[in-house]
């Protein structure tokens, strides 16, 4: 009697102990895909908070840049289209791709036109600019900070097993093409 | 950024006539400090053997003498260290920018130290001097020696209680304004558990680290592998940190060979520059027309005023001017 007593708690022990690391892992994965999704949701911030400069900048910059007219026109398009929301998101990635590099070509070109140059509310944009790249660059750094967090997790044991139950998918990264990272020494053109 | 070559002469025209006069009264004060330890030793030496002989009556005798050795010396030293410093490390302040003033009885406020949130443990003896001050370009900083500890008290068996102070940091503290605005917190510290425990269990270890903000994982793994980071907002922290800056603070650790702590708070940014020694300080015991005397002094503000540089600071191509 007193032996089935005790493997009985014993097993109510296990079982127990078991319940606990499950619920555990259970918070911790979606705690991450939460993460994944809140990165997410920042990157989407920042690229509209560069939806509201670029017609801005298009505007201060037209009336010099005579050669690049075909650009700026292309810059307004895929601002246009960017903005629709009809798109999938790796529809969308890859527009915004474009988009950052276009951006940075007509940054380059700034360099023909003095006058540009010499222009305060020009340079105010450009800074501000900038400075919303950069925080492009690290919302996406986060988010692909999240999201080897995240499949780690679903990839590693044990909570490969919680994940597979939950149905959780691993998600892919942000891939830094190379002309972002060129355009990083591109900025530094402007240190001058 | 001026060159050694520059320094040897600056050390030549502008330095080396007062030094030639310094040194002098250098040799004056060395051998009446020689004299006086001498005399000290001597008198110490008696105090001891008295001791066996008239015990406690001897302490009479032993603190007075203290006093006065220490007085003395003092009173021997003080004018010369003032002339020191105004003469030599002010001047090689300003030959590395006329613009950076210096105050040698001055120092980073408290109030500072706390707000850069580097070192969390409390203060009971707050220490500092060499307070240089002003802007590199459009970058305002501020640096000086702080010397910070805390105390421990234990009562022993006979209920004497013994106050023993430990360091929490020596070394150059440094705060300057940072190129890019924020708004909430980030803190590198070195990093200690992953060095111990490893990578894996060293990372569970650090964000179960409660007295900081959040856990920022970076993608530098030499960056990663030297530090540890805890932020408010992981974005904010990789915006602050750039793939850049965080080259440029592992090639700056590397170069100083130093433990190295760095916070952005409210704009700003504090490091803080481990070191045993006391810098600025003249040693009264060796010569001062000594190139390389001056070039330690040199290398020592060299490596404080760099931050600026190494961390790229005056780079504003972000909307803070």
């Amino acid at each position: 009697m007193g032996a089935i007593l005790g493997i009985a708690l014993c097993l109510v022990v296990i079982v127990f102990v078991i319940f606990i690391i499950g619920l555990v892992m259970y918070n911790s994965l979606i705690r991450k895909k939460n993460e994944v999704n809140n990165a997410f949701a920042s990157i989407d911030t920042l690229l509209k908070k560069r939806y509201d400069l670029i017609p801005n900048l298009v505007a201060s910059v037209q009336q010099y840049m005579k050669h690049e007219q075909g650009t700026l026109t292309q810059i307004t398009e895929m601002r246009a289209k960017a903005m629709s929301g009809n798109l999938t998101p790796d529809q969308r990635i890859e527009l915004e791709t474009k988009l950052t590099k276009t951006l940075g070509g007509i940054m380059v070109a700034v360099e023909n036109y003095p006058d540009l140059k010499a222009n305060t509310n020009f340079l105010q944009l450009q800074a501000a600019l900038n400075e919303v790249e950069e925080q492009i660059s690290a919302a996406r750094r986060a988010y692909n900070a999240a999201v080897t967090d995240l499949n780690n997790a679903i990839e590693m044991f044990p909570s490969n097993m919680m994940a597979s139950m939950m149905k959780l998918q691993k998600r892919t990264l942000f891939e830094i093409s190379e002309e972002e990272r060129k355009n990083v020494n591109v900025k530094n053109l402007f240190n001058q | 950024m001026k060159t050694i070559n520059d320094l040897w002469a600056y050390y030549n025209t502008t330095l080396l006539p007062d030094l030639r006069v310094m040194e002098n009264e250098r040799k004056n004060i060395a051998n009446k400090v020689l004299i006086l330890n001498i005399v000290g030793g001597i008198v110490m030496f008696f105090c001891l053997i008295l001791f066996f002989v008239i015990y406690f009556f001897v302490l009479i005798l032993v603190i007075p003498a203290i006093i006065g050795w220490i007085v003395l010396y003092q009173k021997f030293t003080k004018s010369y260290v003032s002339q020191f410093k105004t003469k030599v490390i002010f001047r090689v302040i300003k030959f590395i920018d006329e613009n950076l003033e210096y105050n040698p009885a001055s120092c980073i406020g408290s109030d500072t130290y706390y707000a850069s949130k580097l070192f969390q443990h409390g203060v009971d003896r707050y220490n500092g001097d060499d307070l240089v001050y002003g802007f590199i370009e459009k970058t305002r900083i501020m640096f000086s020696e702080l010397h910070t500890e805390y105390k421990t008290q234990h009562t022993d068996s006979k209920g004497h209680t013994h106050t023993q102070y430990h360091t929490i940091f020596r070394g150059i503290f440094f705060v300057a304004d940072f190129n890019k605005n924020f708004s909430g917190q980030t803190i590198v510290l070195p990093d200690t558990a992953q060095k111990m425990f490893g990578g894996w269990l060293g990372n569970i270890l650090q964000s179960w680290n409660f007295t900081r903000d959040q856990l920022i994982k970076l993608e530098d793994p030499e960056f990663e592998r030297l530090f540890v980071v805890y932020g408010t907002d992981q974005i904010e922290a990789r915006y602050i940190l750039s793939t850049s800056l965080m080259r440029r603070i592992v090639e700056f650790k590397k170069k100083t060979r130093k433990d190295i702590r760095l916070s952005f708070i409210s704009n700003h940014v504090f490091v803080a520059i481990s070191n045993n020694k006391n810098m600025f300080e003249p040693r009264l015991f060796k010569t001062l027309l000594d190139f390389n005397v001056i070039r330690e002094y040199y290398e020592d503000l060299i490596e404080a005023v760099s931050v600026v540089e190494e961390l790229n600071l005056n780079t504003r191509i972000w909307s803070k001017q």
